[in-house]
């Protein structure tokens, strides 16, 4: 029997689509068995064909991007609805991804700095009509409705995808790995003395040592171990881009813990090296952290 | 943080009326909830000697008794205040000192980052505070604290702070 699938896009960059899609042929495999019911990205599907289907009528419904309009919420609360099974489908929709990092303002600064200052902007005008209007904050999918898989990534890789869509087709478990990117480096790895941040343009990279060790803020070592050490494997530090490990409830605290214990120097220079450190360190999951959930309380209060 | 406990304190240390809670809430008698990681070997044992010594001081410091404050990790600060906390104090031993020769350097480094991370996020980097305390010190410790409360007042409650 085939399994009705529906993909749902929220406010993201769609990148989860490209990964999928980037099977090509491996494709094939998986096609056979799924029957695609709704695909915007792909089709010319409209949010009635969703709101016709009868309630849990969709096997797997795969929920991309985070919720930073009300259009967003929406469709989210109507995939929960419509879907048996719900996986968030890239850390936008498990972490709030890369637009999380706005939460660090509020929304009328916002606005107006993309809208009415932004360098680009010739006619400055904040557009009001035929647009869903903005939430005040992104939060993490997981907070609005209940997801039965989290698929982590920025994009999940095309391994990641198929090795989910196939434990669900054969109602195997789906678990994420426990262990972290730096388990799957191939780097060498030494005792750490570091003395001095580089960015990653300066200096020249050891290709065979540890990036960490070469004073490369390479974020391996609290990111889930999920993407097989992509980046660092190819001398590009891992900006943790598919969130922390397993159980760590606050990356970018779990980074700050770290670099504190490993950095040879003194706390002010450390201090220094990293002028935005919310941006180096909560680079994709800034709306699941615990500043970003304070501002939110406060912000409700303020209400 | 039992809720129960901490609301019913007032600065007198007595059981608070429900109007006297009723105006704890306004910022004007505000009484801070603070949280203090003592470590076991200096500045718990200086709490201890401050407490032993009779000294006085402000009733609004909850202490957490960890074995050096190397172990305090960062996400339990800001998890504090996002349980509401008003301000958290660390408090270890002097530098050299350490029981575990560097956990409170490590701590210093943490915290100096940690800082920036709070006031990029929008929140005042006065509200975590870092000490050293020996054991012998419980005049610093009591000193510590009076001046963290007042430091937490002149601030104001947690924002995220629930009523």
């Amino acid at each position: 029997m085939t399994k009705r699938i529906a993909m749902a896009q929220l406010t993201s960059c769609w990148g989860c689509d490209q990964s999928l899609l980037d099977l090509h042929l491996g494709l094939l495999e998986v096609l056979p068995e799924l029957e695609i019911v709704f695909w915007p990205a792909v089709v010319d599907f409209k949010i009635k064909d969703l709101e016709s289907m009868p309630d849990e009528s969709i096997h797997i419904g795969l929920v991309e991007g985070s919720c930073r309009t009300e259009d967003d919420v929406r469709l989210l609360n109507l995939m929960r609805a419509k879907s048996k099974i719900l996986v968030a489908w890239g850390v936008c929709s498990c972490y709030g991804g890369i637009q999380g990092l706005a939460n660090q303002w509020e929304l009328d600064e916002l606005v107006d700095r993309k809208f009415m200052k932004a360098d680009t902007v010739t006619d400055p005008r904040i557009p009001s009509e035929n647009v869903p209007a903005f939430v005040p904050q992104v939060r993490p999918n997981v907070d609005v409705v209940k997801f039965n898989i989290l698929l982590p990534g920025c994009p999940p890789t095309s391994k990641n995808i198929v090795e989910a869509l196939a434990a669900i087709l054969t109602g195997k478990p789906f678990d994420l790995p426990e262990k972290s990117v730096c388990d799957q480096c191939p780097k060498v790895k030494q005792d750490k003395h570091i003395t001095k941040f580089h960015r990653s343009h300066e200096g020249r990279i050891d290709p065979s040592k540890c990036l960490l060790d070469q004073g490369y803020l390479c974020l391996g070592f609290a990111t889930i171990g999920f993407c097989g050490a992509i980046c660092p494997t190819v001398n590009s530090p891992c900006k943790g881009c598919f969130g922390p490990v397993l159980r760590v409830k606050d990356h970018g605290a779990k980074i700050v813990s770290a670099l504190g214990a490993i950095a040879e120097m003194e706390p002010e220079q450390l201090k220094d090296s990293f002028p935005d450190p919310i941006g180096s360190f909560y680079f994709t999951d800034y709306a699941a952290s615990y500043l970003s959930r304070m501002r939110d309380k406060a912000r409700s209060k303020k209400k | 943080m039992p809720t129960g406990v901490t609301n019913s304190l007032t600065a007198a240390g007595h059981k608070a009326t429900s109007s006297q809670r009723q105006k704890a809430r306004g910022e004007k008698d505000f009484e801070p909830r603070i949280l203090a990681f003592c470590c076991n070997w200096c500045s718990y044992a200086g709490a201890d000697l401050a407490g032993t010594s009779r000294r006085q001081m402000p009733p609004n410091v909850r202490i957490i008794r960890v074995n050096c404050t190397g172990r305090v990790d960062p996400s339990f600060i800001l998890d504090a205040l996002n349980q509401g906390a008003d301000g958290v104090l660390i408090s270890g031993c002097h530098p050299g000192d350490c029981h575990y020769t560097s956990g409170n350097l490590k701590m210093k480094s943490r915290f100096a980052l940690l800082q920036k991370v709070l006031e990029e996020a929008g929140f005042e980097p006065e509200r975590i505070h870092l000490q050293w305390a020996s054991a012998a010190e419980g005049d610093v410790f009591t000193e510590g604290i009076t001046s963290m409360v007042e430091r937490i007042k002149a601030l104001g409650p947690n924002p995220a702070r629930k009523d």
